[in-house]
């Protein structure tokens, strides 16, 4: 579970993300939407701890990202919205560091690192620096990471944006297995059609501030029910 | 053209705009200027004692042209360097290339972009020695108003030609390290492989002189005109006409001579871009590809351990290190550069007997006058430790990890401030081996100073490490960013060299102090008050700046 209570971030005068309340429940999975530059990535880096949060509290599975920062840190794994990180290890090594970094046995690894990247596809360019990997590639090296040390909290900024359609499908069905287990499972995405099959709930923020919180149903009564996603969302985060 | 000097400009100030720093760092450059103007004072008095030495000395023989040959000689090979590694960085390693790349221009034009910043590089280094010693032989020889005009002309063209010379031998070579599988090694390799080409010449040129001939020739040479000139001057032909041009600036010989250079860089530079539009292409497209490999089932298991997270995080500093050609040329060959040069010299001077001397007076010595020389002379080599003030920064945009894995940020800077230490090691061995066997050195002073040297890099680590961590650069695109235009190196040597040459000077000073050994433990016991303070600056600075920092 995170609790987001009453956050605000500035960036050099310009307010990014404003006084957001949000909790995001065990057992679902929950949609983050919004247009571009409306604050997503930088809640997202808030609550992994890569931004500081100006005022507010965020908590993890109860623990404070900002006092207990190791402790919330071991329960969440964190997709960022680029992938080009350690650029210059192999693909093997960075699942190796990865599995280091959280105490991972020898042979839970050597399974895991399998069994993941045979899913999805990287297994045979293990052995080669990430730089050489396309973009979809790093993707999904970084997301076998998560996978790897299998935290309860997943926090994914726009993991399916490079995806191929299989890779995509294995990630959903993923999702889907990790939040019915009781976990959490919180993704931010632009893609409607994968907002409408997967998630049980979601939020829409614009401009920094929260414009709805609600299940699929919920978002659908609150306009004509035979309205399209696309024309809601549209209508949500409209106003100027 | 004009669309040449609107890439020029683009690429320069692409590289060289002040916008976007800190405002930290635009303090910092205030703050150098202001230091380098006594110092500058300092270098130019020295300067003219030595200029004013040598011409009275050369003068009644007529062999004062002797001193402008040797600074031409002197620069042409400084310049070569120089050029070496700026082309090596701005042609091959500096990825920006591939974003021009789509766009309508020809491979001379980019070229002459990217040629613009290693220029500013050669005009800086040759301005800081050729401009004060130029001016003061035209001083001592009481030259006339031409003399001026003409160095300063020779002052703009002289780089062209170790410029492009260097640059063609180096499209020359990445044409070729282009089509190797692993090309990250192997453009390191290439540049490394110029190196000790340049290097090899310069050897070959010593070996062909007889050592006795030279100093009985020397004396007869003395006797001629010109004839000091002609020996130093004899490999590199442009120093031979720039020594002329200005030796007669008044008359019709000097015109002529300036006129010949003018020409064979004009020739040069055309040369360069004709080489450029043939090379340049097949030898920097594609060169940023990696090499790929299968890999078969079953390997997962072979290539899997575990280890601490201490241990983990240095490797991927090394591995990063080792692999990034910008990086493996700035840390690791670069630390390496002093150490190899007095290899390089000392072997030299070896074959001629004067080092064993140096060994036995060393011996004679066996005070503290050799171990605080030695110390203060590693410590300005271990200074130089970019390992250490690249800590931060080298990270770039993967520096977000360090923030949301579940890592102490105390792990993770000392896993870096490691990293520095181990690259130093490298350096330290190398100092070593030259102290166990070129110079015969006293085992106890051998041992004294070791052993400082090994408190002496944790301590240059920790200052390059803490300085990076209050300013970082994480925002390059580029690997170049992390050392170009920032002055975190100088300021690491002056706070290193500024404590330790004062102390230094104090010790030396103090008459009731002689012994080896107290002098070791005294400096030992020094070095730990230092390394207990940068260790309590750092842990401030990690606590007040890690999460801050991105
Ligand atoms: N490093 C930064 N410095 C200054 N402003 C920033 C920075 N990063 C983001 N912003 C600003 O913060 C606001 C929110 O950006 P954010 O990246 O959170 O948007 P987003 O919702 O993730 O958008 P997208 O859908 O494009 O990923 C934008 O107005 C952006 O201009
Ligand atoms: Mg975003």
């Amino acid at each position: 579970m995170i609790t987001i209570k009453n956050v605000t971030k500035e960036y050099a005068g310009k307010t990014a993300v404003k006084n957001l309340d949000l909790v995001v429940p065990d057992g679902k999975i929950f949609g983050f939407l919004g247009p571009n530059g409306a604050g997503k990535s930088t809640t997202i880096k808030m609550i992994t701890g890569i931004l500081p949060i100006d005022d507010g509290i965020i908590t993890v599975n109860g623990y404070d990202i900002a006092s207990q920062p190791i402790e919330a840190k071991k329960i969440f794994g964190y997709v960022p919205d680029s992938p080009d990180i350690f650029l210059r290890l192999k693909g093997i090594e960075y699942l190796n560091f990865i599995g280091d970094i959280f105490d991972i046995p020898k042979d839970t690894r050597e399974e895991k690192i399998e069994d993941l990247t045979k899913s999805f596809g990287i297994y045979e360019a293990l052995d080669d620096h990430i730089q050489t990997y396309s973009h979809g590639m790093r993707q999904k090296i970084v997301v076998s990471g998560v996978l790897l040390h299998d935290p309860d909290v997943w926090i994914l900024d726009e993991p399916l944006s490079g995806l191929d359609p299989k890779s995509s499908y294995t990630l959903k069905e993923m999702m889907r297995e990790h939040a019915a287990k009781g976990n959490t499972v919180f993704f931010s995405t632009h893609v409607l059609e994968v907002v409408e099959q997967l998630c049980d709930e979601v939020a829409i923020i614009n401009k920094g501030k929260l414009q709805f919180r609600g299940n699929m149903k919920e978002m659908k009564e609150q306009f004509e029910a035979d309205e399209t996603l696309e024309k809601v969302f549209l209508e949500l985060t409209s106003n100027e | 053209m004009n669309k040449t000097l609107r890439l020029i400009r683009t690429m320069l100030k692409m590289q060289y705009s002040l916008a976007g720093k800190s405002s930290g760092e635009k303090i910092g450059y205030v703050l150098l200027a202001i230091f380098l103007i006594p110092f500058s004072g300092i270098i130019i008095s020295v300067l003219n004692a030595i200029v004013e030495t040598l011409y009275d000395q050369l003068a009644p023989t007529g062999n004062e042209n002797a001193l402008l040959g040797l600074l031409f000689v002197g620069m042409t090979i400084v310049l070569l360097f120089v050029s070496l590694s700026s082309v090596l960085s701005s042609f091959y390693f500096a990825e920006d290339i591939e974003g021009f790349i789509p766009y309508p221009f020809h491979p001379y034009q980019l070229l002459a972009g990217k040629a613009a910043a290693p220029f500013i590089n050669l005009y800086v280094t040759s301005g800081v020695l050729m401009v004060p010693i130029l001016t003061l032989y035209g001083i001592h020889s009481g030259a006339g108003f031409t003399y001026y005009i003409f160095a300063l002309l020779l002052f703009l063209v002289f780089p062209v030609i170790p410029f492009t010379m260097m640059a063609i031998l180096l499209m020359f070579f990445m044409r070729f390290a282009n089509i190797a599988k692993n090309k990250d090694r192997t453009k390191v390799f290439a540049g490394l492989l110029t190196f000790v080409f340049i290097i090899g010449f310069n050897v070959i040129i010593r070996l062909n002189q007889n050592p006795e001939q030279t100093a009985e020739g020397a004396a007869q040479l003395i006797e001629q005109q010109n004839g000091l000139l002609n020996v130093i001057t004899g490999m590199i032909p442009t120093a031979y006409f720039s020594t002329m041009a200005l030796q007669n600036a008044k008359g019709l010989n000097g015109l002529f001579f300036l006129m010949l250079m003018l020409a064979i860089s004009a020739g040069a530079i055309f040369l360069f871009l004709t080489a450029g539009q043939k090379f340049y292409f097949k030898g920097v497209l594609g060169l940023t590809a990696g090499s790929t490999k299968k890999f078969d089932s079953g390997k997962v298991a072979k290539k899997i351990k575990s280890q601490p997270v201490f241990l983990a995080l240095l490797l991927k500093e090394l591995r990063i290190i080792f692999r990034t050609p910008t990086f493996f040329m700035q840390i690791v060959v670069q630390s390496l550069f002093g150490p190899v040069f007095l290899i390089v010299i000392l072997v030299f001077e070896s074959s001629s007997g004067s080092i064993g001397a140096l060994g036995s007076m060393l011996e004679q010595f066996d005070g503290k006058a050799p171990l605080l020389l030695l110390f203060i002379f590693t410590l300005f080599i271990l200074g130089v430790n970019p390992a250490s003030y690249s800590s931060i920064s080298r990270d770039g945009r993967s520096w977000p990890a360090n923030l949301y894995l579940p890592v102490s940020a105390k792990t993770v800077i000392f896993s870096k401030v490691m990293t520095a230490w181990l690259i130093n090691l490298l350096s330290i061995i190398l100092l070593a081996v030259v102290g166990l066997t070129v110079v015969p050195m006293p085992p106890a002073l051998f041992t004294a100073w070791i052993a400082l040297t090994f408190l002496a890099s944790w301590f240059t680590s920790l200052v390059g490490t803490a300085l990076d961590l209050n300013d970082p650069k994480l925002n390059w695109t580029d690997e170049q960013e992390v050392f170009k235009s920032r002055f975190i190196s100088l300021i690491a040597l002056l706070i290193e060299m500024g404590t330790f040459g004062c102390i230094v000077l104090l010790l030396w000073n103090i008459d009731s102090l002689q012994s080896l050994w107290m002098t070791s433990l005294l400096l030992a016991l020094l070095l730990g008050l230092a390394i207990v303070i940068s260790h309590i600056v750092l842990q401030k600075l990690i606590r007040t700046k890690f999460l801050k920092t991105r």
